[in-house]
């Protein structure tokens, strides 16, 4: 009893159960034809002869989310250091921050299309979701100091430079990579949905051309294999973040 | 001057991005089917508006209803995971595995589902309203003050009245956040279907603008839908602050 109360077996036995439904209702012609069994979606993810398309699809997909990761990473990062170290900066950083995450990526992918050149708005939506996040994680790392910490800063005479470099930014890091988690998957929903609205390639194009033209299989698999990166990414995003906090906690 | 500093203060950056975008406009001298002028795009929402108002009345009573219907049943999963410990074990990786994937690449997958159709686009956004509800509402209905979980044992309360009295008003504040996050997704998810589907409501009439290279009715959807978020995301903070105050 003791064993079945693991909350890592109960968590392997609940996603056991998941995929099984989904061999079972797929098998079983319970979810119409439009939902195949899991094995099905597997088999084609795994067919070589189908490599080179599904590689070029998510070789796009990832390099734009990747690309928007880092820029939008870099942007949150230094506007809440900014805003930081200028202070009356930050309520209009903050304004702009929610409003750009209110603010819906469908609303904006028609303008970046006009704005940018072409191919260019996958990585600017993921960009613009990481950003947000980042930022906000960041500016309230920055905050996360100790008091103690900053009166023997203030009594040694630190400049604002030493002080940001020696005390708040460390301090801030556990929370900066806590927010660079959370960003792994908006990255590459920004990538997704920015090709949806115009891509020549990518992992949202084979999605939206398998639901299109009824390739069933092929468009469960794009996903899967979407999900499959997602969690990639978000496991050693995961790792990141535990090193860091054990480091500088 | 003192309005218009702490205005200042408080919109510069949206301003900022404004006069970039304006600057970007005159200085690579586009020319108006790429990029309309911001006058016709005003002239196209004001004469255009008995087509915008029905088409986001649409969209936007779609993701209410998803809205809605996806609280509902991430509510009843959080009780359920808060009841039973076993279900919890079991739901909570497959919920940590679904908010580390892209959930809007399901929009497609449904869409094939359910066949197209406006019932669909309420299905999706219940389906990506349901995740923040199921987490937010899970790690609320444990967020119990401290003691007062014992008074209620002391008391010799059942499990329904601790549920009813306990447990859910501790949880109002982060279903607040849920419904904060989860009313910008679920207009995001509503536009998102209907221009994938190109069925009804805003997101179709924006993918037939495009498609008919009608940039101002495009971008004039574009600004409808951003105002909408926005004073979606606004009442759900007045909702989270009213929350707070009640509940805390």
């Amino acid at each position: 009893m003791r064993i079945a109360r693991d909350p890592r077996v109960l968590g392997l036995l609940g996603t056991l159960l998941l995929c099984l439904a989904w061999e079972a209702i797929g098998a079983s012609g319970l979810g119409g034809f439009t939902w195949p069994p899991l094995s099905r979606v597997v088999a084609m993810l795994a067919d070589p002869d189908r490599w080179d398309l599904f590689g070029r699809a998510a070789g796009a997909t990832l390099s734009a989310a990747l690309t928007g990761y880092a820029l939008g990473a870099a942007a949150g990062i230094v506007l809440a250091v900014l805003t930081h170290l200028l202070p009356p900066l930050a309520p209009g950083a903050d304004r702009l921050a929610a409003g750009m995450n209110a603010v819906p990526s469908v609303a904006l992918a028609p303008v970046f299309l006009v704005l940018l050149p072409a191919g260019g708005t996958p990585a600017t939506l993921s960009g613009i979701g990481v950003m947000f996040l980042v930022y906000v994680a960041t500016a309230s790392g920055l905050r996360a100091a100790g008091a103690a910490h900053q009166d023997l800063f203030s009594v040694l005479g630190a400049r604002p430079a030493a002080r940001l470099l020696r005390l708040e930014l460390p301090a801030a890091l556990p929370s900066i990579s806590t927010g660079l988690r959370l960003a792994v998957p908006a990255a590459l929903i920004g990538a997704v949905i920015g090709e949806w609205f115009g891509a020549p390639r990518g992992l949202g194009v084979l999605i939206v051309n398998g639901m299109q033209n009824f390739q069933i299989v092929l468009l469960w698999s794009a996903v899967l294999l979407a999900a499959l990166l997602s969690l990639a990414g978000f496991l050693i995003a995961t790792a990141v973040e535990r090193a860091v906090h054990a480091r500088f906690r | 001057m003192r309005a218009l500093s702490a205005l200042m203060r408080d919109w510069w950056g949206v301003g900022l991005i404004l006069l970039a975008w304006q600057a970007w406009v005159v200085v690579s001298g586009m020319n108006a089917i790429v990029m309309p002028h911001p006058l016709d795009v005003a002239a196209d929402l004001a004469t255009g508006m008995g087509d915008y108002l029905p088409a986001l009345g649409v969209s936007l009573s779609a993701a209410m209803a998803g809205l809605v219907g996806g609280f509902a049943l991430g509510l009843l999963l959080g009780i359920l995971t808060w009841a039973s410990p076993v279900a919890a074990g079991m739901l909570t990786p497959v919920t940590v595995l679904f908010s580390s994937v892209p959930v809007v690449t399901l929009i497609p997958v449904l869409a094939r589902l359910f066949g197209y159709g406006p019932g669909t686009v309420v299905a999706i956004t219940v389906v990506i309203s349901f995740f923040p509800a199921f987490v937010f509402s899970s790690a609320g209905l444990r967020a119990l003050p401290p003691g007062s979980a014992d008074l209620f044992r002391v008391l010799g309360a059942s499990r329904w009245r601790v549920l009813v009295s306990l447990a859910l008003p501790a949880a109002m504040p982060s279903l607040a956040v849920a419904l904060r996050i989860g009313a910008a997704h679920a207009l995001l998810a509503a536009m998102v279907a209907e221009y994938l589907m190109g069925s009804s409501g805003l997101g179709a009439m924006f993918a037939a603008a495009k498609s008919e290279l009608r940039t101002e009715r495009a971008l004039g959807a574009s600004l409808i839908v951003a105002g909408a978020s926005l004073a979606l995301y606004l009442l759900s903070l007045c909702a989270e602050r009213w929350a707070r105050a009640r509940f805390n």
